[in-house]
């Protein structure tokens, strides 16, 4: 057989179909398990209700507080400037923009932490940066901010300050809201400074 | 005579399709293991860099182009990937010309012309060639052969001037060829 | 997953080591193409022997398509592929003395090292002079600095510029070279030459 049509046999199908599939859908995730894991491990997606209570205060341009729950939530009650990302939209190609991007700080929220972690695990693995996780959710956010529980008179002066900030933030943000959700058990009060990691891999430099 | 000459045509090089797949296999075996194509041309600027800077490394500390190249390609210019590469494309077409019975001293030239005139011609070419690598960012292999693997489009540009121009200018070197 | 090397999944030891052996796999293809020998390389210019069209376009589809199926398979990541860059002035203007090169000198550097390797002395004269290529480009630098880096457009791909998804545009360079291959064979039946 002449071995034009041979390769032509052979070529051209192949061609048909990387022609006819589309680009770059069978592996959206960029990290890997193992790399996954040291990201979750790390735990540095946590932002601690009073980091961000603060850059709300001080109207950081840089943060961008999203809403993970559904509509009707979001509307009920949600943080100031505060968008709205249904869980179930987060990969919807209007929301892309919004989270792959590397000029703000996004902040991921829910009620309790557990479905906005499960939005940012999935942002994180398909390569997006700058995604952060309020810690404690709203739920949290309402027992430290919104209605700060005053300490004793025999407590350090940090934590004084602290009551202090809580009670300035929660006025400036207009604060103790009639149906603010459950409060839940406290999990995890240290605030985790947020670490902006590197990412391993590296591009190999050409030329010839 | 002519029938000898027929017979040897095919009995000594692989089908050239078969050679392609090959060549297209070798590359994308770069490209899975480094990230990046096939070259030659940066092999020989590896060792310039490093042979002027060895003979004379006070000229290049004042000469802009080797400064540039430290800055780009590090302090170590022969430990890099090309040059490694074409040492294993001497070895690798030495293997294949002694299984294949090729290895031989000569000048390869048309009948129409002396072996000085042949000569002569690599060398102004091998000059131009060099040049050109240098302009281009890359030869035939690694700019325009790896480039189209990538579909660059700085590679697309490059081979079709290389090819272009060397159809253009066929005409006028005939005689060295035909 | 690949780039090995860009995932750590290599040392860069290891790196060197294999691109030794992917050379001698270079080398050998070429070689055993029939790329060692210059008249033979020299022939698609005159249409008597159309080896080097066929070989590179080949290699060039096989590649293309190979990092596409690599890319859907999740074997290879795409972003970590050097893309060269793109200066139009000097990718036109290298390739235009490249050319000339090519067809007075008849070979091209990775080809020279081949005819080299198996003795051709015409080869390592051509060696000769790219090395002398390169030193004047070296040394006349600040001459064509500003040519060299002019109208820089980024890494861009054709296809992309193109508007096209890479796969059609691979299947659109797939059916132009064996279209090309087609003229090719042609050719050599239309203006034959003695073997040499």
């Amino acid at each position: 057989m002449n071995p034009r049509l041979l390769l032509a046999l052979f070529i051209v199908p192949l061609g048909l179909i990387i022609a006819a599939v589309p680009q770059d859908t069978t592996h959206p995730y960029k990290l890997d398990a193992s790399q996954m894991l040291i990201e979750a491990t790390a735990s540095s997606q946590f932002l601690s209700p009073d980091a961000v209570a603060d850059m709300l205060v001080q109207k950081d341009p840089n943060l961008q507080l999203i809403d993970v729950r559904t509509p009707d939530e979001f509307l009920k009650f949600s943080l100031p400037g505060a968008i709205n990302i249904p869980l179930p939209d987060l990969l919807s190609e209007e929301f892309k923009d919004i989270l792959d991007q590397d000029i703000k700080m996004n902040v991921l929220y829910s009620n309790g932490t557990l479905h906005a972690n499960e939005a940012w695990m999935i942002a994180t693995q398909l390569g997006y940066k700058n995604n952060y996780v309020l810690q404690g959710g709203l739920n949290f956010w309402a027992e430290t901010i919104m209605n700060p529980t005053s300490p004793s008179s025999t407590s350090p002066d940090e934590e004084l300050a602290k009551y202090d900030f809580r009670k300035g933030a929660s006025m400036a943000l207009g604060g103790g809201v009639a149906d603010s959700p459950v409060a839940a058990g406290a999990e995890g009060n240290v605030p985790a400074k947020p670490i902006v990691k590197k990412a391993a891999k590296k591009k190999v430099q050409g030329g010839c | 005579m002519v029938k000898k000459e027929q017979t040897s045509k095919t009995a000594g090089y692989i089908n050239p399709y078969l050679g392609g797949v090959l060549l297209g296999l070798v590359l994308l075996a770069a490209f899975f293991v480094s990230g990046r194509g096939l070259g030659a041309s940066g092999a020989i600027k590896s060792t310039i860099v490093a042979t002027v800077d060895a003979v004379a490394p006070a000229h290049t500390e004042k000469t802009k182009f080797y400064q540039e190249e430290a800055a780009s390609h590090g302090e170590k210019p022969m430990k890099s990937w090309l040059v490694f590469e074409m040492m294993g494309v001497i070895v690798g077409g030495f293997l294949s010309g002694a299984l294949a019975g090729r290895l031989k001293l000569k000048v390869e030239h048309s009948p129409k012309i002396t072996s000085r005139r042949r000569l002569a011609f690599a060398l102004a070419g091998g000059i131009l060639f060099g040049f050109g690598s240098q302009l281009g960012r890359g030869c035939t292999s690694g700019s325009a052969l790896t480039g189209m693997g990538v579909m660059s489009m700085g590679g697309f540009i490059t081979m079709a001037a290389i090819f272009g121009t060397a159809f253009a200018m066929a005409y006028f070197f005939r005689k060295n060829w035909i | 997953m690949g780039p090995l090397v860009s995932y750590d999944h290599i040392s860069a030891d290891t790196n060197l080591l294999l691109a030794f052996i992917i050379g001698i796999g270079f080398g050998f293809v070429l070689e055993s193409s029939g790329f060692s020998s210059s008249r033979k390389l020299a022939g698609v210019f005159y249409g008597y022997d159309t080896v080097v069209l066929k070989v590179f376009f080949t290699a060039a589809i096989t590649a293309m398509l190979g990092l596409l199926f690599f890319s859907l398979f999740g074997w290879i990541d795409l972003d970590m592929v050097y893309v060269n860059p793109t200066y139009l002035y000097s990718a036109i203007g290298g390739g235009v003395i490249m050319g000339i090169g090519f067809i007075m000198g008849g070979y091209c550097p990775g080809t020279s090292f081949c005819g080299a390797s198996i003795g051709k002395i015409d080869a390592f004269v051509f060696i000769g002079g790219l090395f002398l290529g390169v030193l004047i480009f070296a040394e006349g630098y600040p001459l064509w600095e500003e040519f060299f880096k002019a109208k820089f457009l980024g890494d861009p791909k054709i296809s992309s510029a193109l508007g096209l998804s890479d796969g059609i545009f691979a299947f659109g360079v797939i059916l132009v070279a064996l279209g090309m291959f087609w003229v090719g064979e042609w050719a050599e039946k239309k203006f034959p030459q003695p073997e040499y």
